[in-house]
């Protein structure tokens, strides 16, 4: 009925990524540990470049890139076995050739300006609509855009905003028609830096590859012909940004989940207490069982909403399932592996603490929990989704 | 000019390797299986000397079934086809035995004029089967080898061994094994690992390669294994702190272990 093996073709790119990872990532793990902890970057701007080059030689780059664009165009289940993959190191490292799926509406004009450059990685891009009074309810947002003349002068506070300490442009959202508000009075600009925005960088729990930044518009003058789409219809385009893929965080998640599932494994067999091998004790055996099984369930949460993806069905529930339950569990599983590792886990020797403040993004970020589980039983009640899932 | 490369499936370095407790062979369950990393240097060889001379690489393997992984990644990196000699009476095969099976697949090619291999598998270790193979071809072996050239009617090596490097040219057809020092392979192109699906492999078993089931396997190895024990646990090391005199504390370490 369910055939829940991978194709000759997919075993072979999921294990070139797990090659690559063995080869050029995992063996810089010690130092991106030591530099992370001297408050620097893991991996510089130009060692991130070189192992994208790397990779693009071999023809790994745009992963999700249409072909036209030179990308590889894959589905979205290869994508997620990919993110598994990248996730089993904590090396900040994705692939090149990418670009944020809105900067595709643009016009021809904004495409050789704007989406070309950025998936070439000449240019980085940085996706502003939280402000300090808007997250989870982005309709909130208070940015303006007035027009004076032919441009477009902005006004507010973003922040939160990922990416910002290096982008030189930004998609920032503002109120175009205060009367409308989201439903056709937000507009979506394209803002480049040297326009005279300005960031900050915020400090956070987790490392630099999560630093977000605040963004502030202080009379920014925009071109009218930087409008992204069509004036008012910014909202459409922030929620579809939003939906690019929520089932690839809990897929990297997952990938950390195996890795450090596998570390409290081998850790828990040569750490002895009173003479026995912690493994044999019962309390470790049910935290390592416990964890087998959440992301056993996690790994097919995931997979499934990307063949829901890949189906062409409305996969929104089924990418909130994974991305609650990845969050969740995720946060679970990193807590008893360092409870395993004891006194060790809890050392900057070891990279468990690292992913420990890592993972409790993912319950904060693109969605919080709470907006999951809220979009998951509004589906229910109103009759959107089956609590018998794809099978009905 | 035509160039066999001969590849062979091992348990990845990075998973535990253990041999089975019934008969002393490699439990290949026990661990993943990848195309044994000597064997990626030797098929890039090959696809460099194809790159320079023309030709077609044909990648020669036997093994279990699972063993096409391997194949379609040597195909994946840019060879042309394969031969895979895959029987249930390989089971157990010896070197000796390994050595007389790819020789005889490699007869059933036209027109060779250039192996490469591996000069050990990471696994069995044994570093005999390219000479065996050369012997059974009545081909020329140059072993060892650190870099190779070819015009297309010789080949010429760097051999290195504990003694020195030599210089050592034979006319082809030959057999060159090559060692981690020949280069670094490339990674297989997305593309590659698209069209390694619909290159031609030829399965073969025992009979097609000319040899009867009873000249192989477990029962009638020339040499058996008699019993295995897992490595013993690594000891803990001794740790020289330096206060003035860690190189000399080292050197008395070291020449008590007869290393200077």
């Amino acid at each position: 009925m369910v055939d829940f093996s991978l194709s000759d073709t997919e075993r072979d790119i999921r294990d070139w990524v797990r090659n690559f990872v063995q080869r050029e990532l995992m063996p810089l793990e010690p130092e991106v540990l030591r530099r992370e902890r001297a408050g620097e970057r893991g991996l510089s701007k130009d060692e991130l470049a070189e192992l994208r080059d790397k990779a693009r030689q071999a023809g790994f780059w745009g992963v999700q890139t249409p072909e036209e664009y030179g990308g590889m165009d894959l589905s979205a289940v290869l994508t997620a076995l990919i993110e598994v993959e990248l996730g089993r190191t904590f090396v900040p490292f994705s692939f090149g050739g990418y670009a944020d799926n809105i900067l595709y509406y643009a016009n021809e004009e904004q495409k050789q300006r704007y989406l070309i450059p950025t998936i070439e990685g000449q240019r980085k891009s940085c996706f502003a609509i939280t402000e300090p009074g808007a997250g989870s309810d982005a309709k909130n947002i208070r940015t303006t855009a007035r027009k004076e003349g032919s441009e477009w002068v902005i006004d507010g506070e973003k922040t939160f905003i990922t990416g910002g300490i290096d982008a030189d442009f930004a998609m920032v959202f503002a109120v175009t028609d205060k009367d409308k508000g989201a439903d056709g009075g937000v507009t979506c600009f394209l803002a480049d830096r040297d326009m005279g925005w300005k960031s900050e960088p915020i400090d956070i729990m987790g490392e630099w590859d999560r630093m977000p930044a605040s963004l502030v518009f202080d009379g920014v003058r925009v071109p009218e012909e930087n409008v992204l789409g069509e004036v008012g219809q910014g909202f459409a385009l922030a929620m579809q940004w939003i939906g690019r893929g929520r089932y690839l965080l809990p897929a990297r998640a997952l990938g950390g989940c195996e890795r450090l599932l596998d570390m409290a494994v081998q850790y828990s067999k040569g750490r002895e207490t009173f003479g026995e091998p912690i493994a044999d004790r019962q309390a470790i055996q049910w935290m390592i069982a416990d964890s087998a099984v959440e992301i056993e369930a996690l790994r097919w949460l995931v997979l499934q909403a990307a063949w829901q993806v890949d189906s062409g069905m409305d996969s929104r529930h089924a990418q909130s399932m994974a991305k609650l339950h990845g969050g969740v569990r995720a946060n679970e599983i990193v807590d008893r592996v360092m409870q395993i590792h004891g006194g060790m886990g809890y050392t900057r020797e070891l990279p468990v603490e690292r992913w420990y403040r890592d993972l409790r993004l993912l319950r904060i970020f693109e969605g919080t929990d709470e907006i999951q589980r809220r979009t998951i039983a509004r589906n229910l009640i109103k009759g959107h989704a089956s609590i018998g899932g794809v099978l009905g | 000019m035509n160039i066999v490369v001969l590849v062979k499936q091992v348990p990845d370095t990075w998973s535990e390797r253990k041999l089975s407790d019934a008969d002393h062979t490699l439990d290949r369950a026990s661990a993943d299986a990848v195309l044994d990393e000597i064997n990626e240097r030797a098929v890039e060889e090959a696809l460099l000397a194809k790159e320079a001379q023309g030709g077609e690489v044909t990648v020669v393997c036997m093994g279990p079934e699972r063993a096409n992984e391997a194949i379609r990644k040597a195909l994946s990196m840019g060879a042309d086809s394969a031969v895979h000699v895959s029987d249930e009476a390989l089971h157990g095969s010896d070197a000796v035995q390994t050595a007389r099976t790819l020789a005889a697949a490699i007869g059933t090619l036209e027109s060779v004029d250039l192996v490469i291999a591996g000069n050990e598998s990471t696994d069995g270790r044994a570093g005999a089967v390219p000479a065996m193979v050369a012997e059974l071809l009545g081909w020329p072996q140059l072993t060892y080898a650190r870099k190779l050239d070819t015009d297309g009617q010789s080949v010429s090596i760097e051999r290195e061994s504990d003694a020195g490097v030599a210089t050592v040219e034979a006319n082809l057809p030959a057999l060159v094994s090559v060692t981690e020092k020949i280069n670094e392979p490339r990674y297989p192109s997305f593309k590659g690992i698209m069209a390694a699906k619909k290159k031609p492999v030829s399965t073969l078993s025992v009979a097609d390669v000319g040899l009867s089931a009873d000249e192989v396997g477990l029962g009638s190895a020339p040499t058996q294994v008699v019993s295995s024990a897992p490595a013993p646990p690594k000891e803990a090391g001794v740790k020289v702190t330096d206060e003035g005199e860690g190189g000399v504390q080292i050197v008395e370490f070291l020449s008590g272990q007869k290393l200077v």
